[in-house]
Order: structure tokens, then C-alpha cells, then sequence
């Protein structure tokens, strides 16, 4: 074979520029018809902006692709599929009222003048099945069938429209050990009619086992191709998180006190179990794992946000049970959520409205908002966290994400917590205010709060927080402090290459 | 990484609120004054009989019986409530119950029950809505379908009859010069605007129409405050209904029908969003206002009734359509 026939997939020199992001920078990418071809990198490292620049959901900035060596252009994702490539996602994306038949079906269904050759379609849907070696019914209902059973129809839609390039994004993440195993048998199947598969997937291990080469990304940039064959779990971390660790984030010195928040064994009966930790007066603890290991849930749980069914939370000492944010609010706790736009914010009001949303009884006489009693909160917290622009009856959603975050933090401090719950609180903002929100979170603890800080950026876990917790697949690690935490430590403990 | 593209998308995407859509907010504010304006204009010249006290009086009364609905209203559409089906029952519950009860109880405790029973078919749609998370379109027809049976089978007959001269006439008459209805209209439009702009009630009903997470995040009661805005149309219309008992001194089940299409035609072109979280009452009462003279001036005028249904289903669409053209710039 040559090696132009012999190449499914050439991505060159690709960047994805976002306004004030460079989300891809010339990432090199090239996959082979016939193998396996495993995508690994930290949350962020731009895995998802590849695979969507791939199937045509964004255009590149720049770089080229060719596909089965005729260079592409792909303005939506139609034209990726007319192309043979198709994504398997890792959320479900099927209808649970129709049939199994229908689902794998659904959009190319067999049939003419919108008449259905339903027979035609089982019996196509029952042999693809029957490839496959997934014991199915066709006509079964989708929603009765098992997450994992319905995993396997979505890989079986994708192999029925017979592509070329298979992308699978975390295709295990609901799967147990043994179906495992049956996924990884297809794959080797669809892998020897030809198909060209990339598998991107946090867990190391399956990496290993079932990828022929691994591409390494990290930052948006492309950092190493390499054959499985003779690399180690070790070796794949190492690439992943290999940067300079720059004291960026300057640590305040706190004095740390007793112990304010103490969870013991929580559970909410599906997304964690088990999880224990405490968190003391100055201190902040750092709540890590990959996306998807329980740790918003964690802290939406404590919040009264979702309801915790086993174990204990107290606060100074005292046992409290949360069953609503308010609740949570009068025992001291206070949260700040991860998707600042979903949760956090409420856009069509002012700054000062959402400031002081959460103690607004308390600005209240006679059921009147004392309006005097607002401004000056607002006032106070625009001046002290230099919200930018220091106007209180601004729209928050005019201001830049930083600053909304700014004023998201802000709401909080007038209930002054005893313990502030972040998750991910500089997601998506630009530097300079990471660094102002850094400080903020330094001002807090220096002033005696207990501070629990949700982040997937090592960098960030290491350089703020005192000691930290690593949580995968919804169980909790041992808090680990600074001294004994390195990059490589917490992403094997967050892809289970070292046992919590 | 995809967060970051999240992230930009968000920034990016002019919102409902941005200086732009302000202009036309500001627009929509001084619009509708100028089209009150322009009826009125309108009405007075092409009608002798517009510009009269009597007429502008009649308009005044039977504005305010659907006023007060409209002030209760105005918060389920704030809330992200889209809207009160149960209206027409506890109308009728109003209504029925308010004359019905006068000979047993007399006529201020019958008026003050009424009101109170409208008020705890209310508190069925808000647990119903707020705490069951049903969607309220089918809540409020279901509940007020089972309310206005349940009413009528109380008091038996079909038609009820008032039975105290006293209570009617004061209902039928004025202070001031003014009808006593007016002013009862007033006074509850007052208390609907002080609660809704100005106490933490309706800062409430606002944040949680305007991101139920984020206000839910925010230690506000949302399922509560989603249940209280229909508490409040039910005993709004509670009071609707009593005054529109007292008023025609006599009561039929189907006495309210009609009047949830009036009012949220009122809220909606008064600007107030359907999806919840922008509005107040003023707006809305600028809303009953234009709505209510444009259907007297074109009864005046002769127009037929399937014309006049037509122009208030127009004015209705293009201000719901309106409202999704300035959400679709905006957040959603």
C-alpha cells in the first residue's frame, strides 16, 4: 500500500483561534486506515476543539485536512459524515421512545416517497448488531435497555453508515470492566475491516491496551506521536502535564485554625460515595480529578443544591443537615458554582441586585428593600474587589467574565461564611483577573475563612491550595499536602495509575 | 477548551440587554404611550361618542375587573410562569361565592371567603407548579377546571343572585366622582408595583424568572416564590370576581371566561417577557390600557367581533414574537 491510500486522516498545522484564545495552535494530527489511534491530554488541552474542528463543527482558523488524502473543507457536520466520519460522544445521543432498529436508523432509514421498509430495516439494524457481537433485539424500545447496551447501539449507528474514520470520545466512562472488554472486541473488529478509530479516553490503561499509536496534546498543542508499543502510563503523564511550574500563584500566608467544615463518608446515592474531608479556619483545601470524577457534585450536595443520603457534614464541630441552600446559608455555607452563566449569575439584573440577592431579608424593613442599605453593599464590594466597570447599576452580564465572577464571589461575603465552596472560579476568565480572584481567595483566608477550591488546573491546585483531595469515578483520595503533591502525583491519582 | 469557546460564544452574543436592544427596550416603553396616545386621538375623532365621561368611565370600569387580574398576572409571567389558565374559576369561585355566601354569612364575610377560597385554588396551581414542577399551562386548567366544579356544585344552581342591595350599590358606586372599582384597581396596581419593584419579594420573583439556577444558587426560595405569583393571581382574580359579582348582581359559571385571555394579552403587550424575569406592572397596566381602548374604539366604530378577535390576535402574536426576536439576540 502506498502511504497516501494507506493515510485516513491528515490534519496539518490546525489552530483554532477564539477571541483572546488560541484553543489549538498547528497541531499536527494524522491517523492511518486499520488502527487504533488514542488522544490523551489534560481537561483543556483542546482534545474536544480537535474533534470538533474534525467533524466540521468548527471551521479551523488555519491548517488544512485531508481525509483518505483529498484535502476537505467541512463547514457543518453533515459534511464530515458525507465524508465517512462520525463521532460517538460520550453522553447518549439517541431517542429512548424508538426502537433499537429505528435509533441506529434514525435519518437513513431504508424506504422510499416516505413509505418505511420497516422489515428492511430490522433485518439491516439485527446484522449490524450481529457484526458487532452485541446480543440486541432490534426491535427493542431504547430507553429499556442498559446505559451500556445503548452505548453499543450508538457505536453500532455509526458502524451501520459504514464510515471511514470512527471517533470515539470517552467511550467507557459508563462501561464496567467486562463490557470493557465487549467494546474493545468491536473495536479490534471495526479496526481490521479497515476503519480508522480515534479513541480518546483518560484512562491510561485501555490506552494501552487497545490503541495502536497515541497523540499527546497538551495547552492546544500538539506534543508527541507515538506508537504504543514501548511507552508507559508514566511516560503519557509526563507528556501530558510536563510544564514549568512558575510561581504564578503567590500563596498568602494564612494562620490555620481549627477545623470549620468536616464532611465523613457522604454519598448522594449515585454520582460519589464515601467521600471525606475537612477544611480548617484560613486554610484552602483543593478539590481535584478529571471532569466527571463527582467533585461539583460533591459541593452542590454540601450546598443543599442535591441531597446527601449517607454520611455526615459538620460545621465548627456542630453536625448539620442541608437540605436547601438557604439552609446551607444559615449554617455558614456559601457556594460559588462552576457554570457562572447557568448558576451564578442572574443576567437581566444590576450588579447590586445579584450582590446582594442571597441576604436580601436582611437589607429589608417592612418588606421594603432599604435601597440606601443596597447601594452601599454593592458600593462596598465593587471598591474592594475593583469590579471593573465600579458601577453597581450596571447589567453583570455587560461585564467581562472576570468581573462577573468578581461580583458572583462578591454576593457571598455578606452572608460571611464560615466555609466558601468554589468550583472552577477561574474557568474561562482572562489572567489578569485570575490573578485578582487568587488574591481575593488570599484576602478571605487570611481573614479566617475555610476555603474548598474546585479545580482541573494542576497548576492553579498546586500553587493556592494547602493540601488537596483527588477525586476519581466519585470516591475520594487521602488530602494530600503541598509537600507531597506533584502534577504527575495528582493526574495518577486521577486516572487510577496509583490507588487513592 | 471548550469551555474557553463557551466562554467567548457568551461574551460575544449580544444580549437582550446590551445598549442596542436598550434603544429598543426604551422604544418599546415610549411606544406604547404613543399608541395609547394615538388611539385616544384616533378614537376622538372618528367617534363623537369616544371622548365622553360616560364611555371613558365604562372603559375605566371594565378595565379595572381585568386590571386586577392583570397586576396578579404580571407576576406569573415575571416569575416564568407563562401564564394562569385557572383564571376564569377563581373568577367565578370570586364571583359565585361572594353573592351566594351573603345570605348565610353576610356580604363582607362572603366576600372575604370567596376571596380566600380563590386564593387556595392559587396555592393548589403553586404547589402544583412551584414544588411538582408540572408545567402550568396544564396545572392551572386542570386545577381551575376542578375548582369551577367543585364551586358550582356548592351552590347548587346554575345562575346566583346578589341579595344585599347595600354591598351592590356600594360597588357600583363612586368616591370622588370616581367609580369605587377604579379605585380598588388602583390601590391594588399600587401594592402589585411596591411588591414587585420594591421589596424582596419581587426582587425574588425577578431573579428567579430571570435564571431559576442562579436564584436557586442564591439561597432564594425559588419553588416558593414560583408558588406565591400564583397565589397572588388567584386572589387578585378572587377579588376580580367578587367585584364583578357584586357589580352585575349576578353570577353564572362561565362569568370569568375570557378574562386569562384579556390579561395575559395586556401583560404581553405591555412588554412584559413570556419567558419570565423582565416586567412590572406599570408596563403591564400601559399594556391593558391600549388593548382596552383599541376594543372600544373599534366597537365604536362598528367593527365586527371576528375582526376584533383578529386584531387582538395579532397584537398578541407580534407581541410574543417581539419578545422571542429580543431573547434570540439575547440570552437564550
Amino acid at each position: 500500500m502506498t502511504a497516501v491510500a494507506d493515510c485516513a486522516l491528515d490534519m496539518r498545522g490546525i489552530s483554532k483561534m477564539f477571541p483572546g484564545v488560541k484553543a489549538l495552535s498547528n497541531v499536527n494530527f494524522a491517523v492511518k486506515f486499520g488502527t487504533v489511534h488514542a488522544v490523551v491530554g489534560e481537561n483543556g488541552a483542546g482534545k474536544s476543539t480537535l474533534m470538533k474542528v474534525l467533524n466540521g463543527s468548527y471551521a479551523p482558523t488555519s491548517g488544512t485536512i485531508e481525509v483518505g488524502g483529498a484535502e476537505v473543507r467541512m463547514r457543518k457536520p453533515a459534511d464530515a459524515q458525507a465524508l465517512g466520519i462520525r463521532m460517538v460522544h460520550q453522553e447518549i445521543n439517541l431517542v429512548p421512545d424508538l426502537t433499537v432498529a429505528e435509533n441506529v436508523y434514525l435519518g437513513r432509514m431504508p424506504g422510499r416517497w416516505s413509505y418505511l421498509r420497516k422489515g428492511e430495516m430490522i433485518r439491516k439494524a439485527a446484522a449490524v448488531l450481529d457484526e458487532l457481537g452485541a446480543a440486541i433485539n432490534p426491535r427493542e424500545r431504547l430507553g429499556n435497555l442498559s446505559i451500556s447496551q445503548q452505548q453499543l447501539v450508538e457505536i453500532a449507528k455509526a458502524y451501520a453508515a459504514q464510515p471511514r474514520i470512527i471517533v470515539l470520545d470517552e467511550p467507557t466512562s459508563s462501561l464496567s470492566e467486562h463490557e470493557t472488554a465487549a467494546l474493545f472486541r468491536i473495536l479490534r473488529k471495526m479496526r481490521d475491516d479497515g476503519i480508522a478509530i480515534i479513541y480518546i479516553s483518560h484512562r491510561l490503561k485501555e490506552v494501552l491496551e487497545i490503541a495502536d499509536e497515541v497523540t499527546v496534546l497538551r495547552d492546544g498543542s500538539m506534543i508527541e506521536t507515538r506508537p504504543v508499543e514501548g511507552i508507559t502510563a508514566g511516560e503519557m503523564i509526563r507528556l501530558m502535564v510536563g510544564r514549568e511550574v512558575s510561581n504564578v500563584f503567590p500563596k498568602s500566608v494564612a494562620e490555620i485554625g481549627a477545623s470549620v467544615l468536616r464532611v465523613e463518608r457522604i454519598g448522594d446515592g449515585a454520582s460519589f460515595r464515601d467521600v471525606s474531608f475537612d477544611v480548617r479556619a484560613g486554610e484552602i483545601l483543593g478539590l481535584t480529578g478529571l471532569v466527571g470524577a463527582g467533585r461539583s457534585e460533591v459541593a452542590r450536595a454540601i450546598f443543599g443544591l442535591s441531597r446527601i443520603v449517607e454520611g455526615t457534614v459538620s460545621i465548627n464541630g456542630r453536625k448539620v443537615v442541608i437540605t436547601s441552600p438557604s439552609a446551607a446559608v444559615r449554617a455558614g455555607i456559601a457556594y460559588v458554582p462552576e457554570d457562572r452563566k447557568g448558576d451564578g449569575i442572574v443576567p437581566g439584573m444590576s450588579v447590586r441586585e445579584n450582590i446582594s440577592l442571597p441576604i436580601l431579608r436582611r437589607l429589608t424593613s417592612f418588606g421594603r428593600i432599604r435601597s440606601s442599605a443596597d447601594r452601599s453593599l454593592s458600593a462596598t464590594y465593587v471598591k474592594q474587589f475593583s469590579i471593573s466597570p465600579p458601577d453597581g447599576e450596571r447589567r453583570i452580564n455587560l461585564l467581562s467574565g472576570g468581573n462577573q465572577q468578581k461580583a458572583v464571589i462578591a454576593k457571598w461575603l455578606a452572608a460571611k461564611p464560615a466555609v466558601l465552596i468554589l468550583d472552577e472560579p477561574t474557568r474561562g476568565v482572562d489572567v489578569g483577573a485570575k490573578a485578582e480572584i487568587h488574591h481575593i481567595i488570599g484576602q478571605l483566608v487570611a481573614g479566617g475563612m475555610a476555603v474548598v477550591m474546585i479545580s482541573s488546573e494542576l497548576p492553579e491546585i498546586l500553587g493556592v491550595c494547602d493540601r488537596v483531595v483527588v477525586m476519581r469515578d466519585g470516591r475520594a483520595s487521602q488530602s494530600l499536602t503541598r509537600a507531597e503533591l506533584s502534577e504527575e502525583r495528582i493526574m495518577a491519582l486521577a486516572t487510577g495509575e496509583e490507588a487513592a | 477548551m471548550t469551555d474557553a469557546a463557551m466562554e467567548i460564544s457568551g461574551t460575544n452574543r449580544n444580549d437582550r440587554f446590551t445598549r442596542g436592544s436598550r434603544l429598543v427596550d426604551m422604544l418599546s416603553k415610549a411606544g406604547l404611550l404613543l399608541a395609547i396616545l394615538a388611539v385616544v386621538l384616533y378614537g376622538s375623532f372618528s367617534s363623537p361618542a369616544f371622548f365622553t365621561t360616560g364611555n371613558l368611565l365604562n372603559v375605566l370600569t371594565s378595565m379595572s375587573i381585568v386590571g386586577i387580574v392583570v397586576v396578579g398576572m404580571t407576576f406569573v409571567l415575571v416569575v416564568g410562569g407563562l401564564a394562569d389558565l385557572s383564571v376564569p374559576a377563581t373568577i367565578a369561585c370570586g364571583a359565585i361565592l361572594s353573592l351566594g355566601l351573603q345570605p348565610m354569612i353576610g356580604p363582607v364575610p362572603a366576600f372575604v371567603l370567596a376571596v380566600a377560597l380563590a386564593g387556595l385554588i392559587g396555592l393548589l396551581n403553586g404547589v402544583l407548579v412551584g414544588y411538582a414542577g408540572i408545567k402550568p399551562i396544564i396545572a392551572t386548567l386542570g386545577v381551575g377546571t376542578i375548582g369551577l366544579g367543585i364551586v358550582q356544585a356548592a351552590v347548587g344552581g346554575v345562575i346566583v343572585y346578589g341579595s344585599n342591595t347595600a354591598s351592590a350599590e356600594f360597588a357600583k358606586g363612586r368616591l370622588f366622582g370616581i367609580p369605587v372599582v377604579v379605585l380598588i384597581f388602583l390601590v391594588i396596581a399600587l401594592i402589585g408595583h411596591f411588591v414587585l419593584s420594591r421589596s424582596f419579594w419581587g426582587r425574588w420573583t425577578l431573579a428567579t424568572g430571570g435564571n431559576y439556577n442562579a436564584a436557586e444558587a442564591s439561597a432564594v426560595p425559588v419553588k416558593a416564590v414560583k408558588a406565591g405569583a400564583f397565589v397572588i393571581t388567584a386572589l387578585a382574580s378572587g377579588i376580580s370576581g367578587g367585584l364583578l359579582g357584586l357589580t352585575l348582581q349576578s353570577a353564572r359559571p362561565l362569568i370569568g371566561s375570557g378574562y386569562e385571555f384579556s390579561a395575559i394579552t395586556a401583560v404581553v403587550v405591555g412588554g412584559v417577557s413570556i419567558i419570565g424575569g423582565f416586567g412590572s406592572v406599570p408596563r403591564a397596566v400601559a399594556g391593558l390600557i391600549f388593548v382596552q381602548l383599541l376594543t372600544n374604539v373599534m366597537v365604536l366604530e362598528g367593527v365586527r367581533t371576528p375582526i376584533q378577535g383578529f386584531v387582538l390576535g395579532i397584537l398578541i402574536v407580534g407581541a410574543v414574537g417581539m419578545d422571542a426576536a429580543l431573547r434570540k439576540r439575547g440570552v437564550a
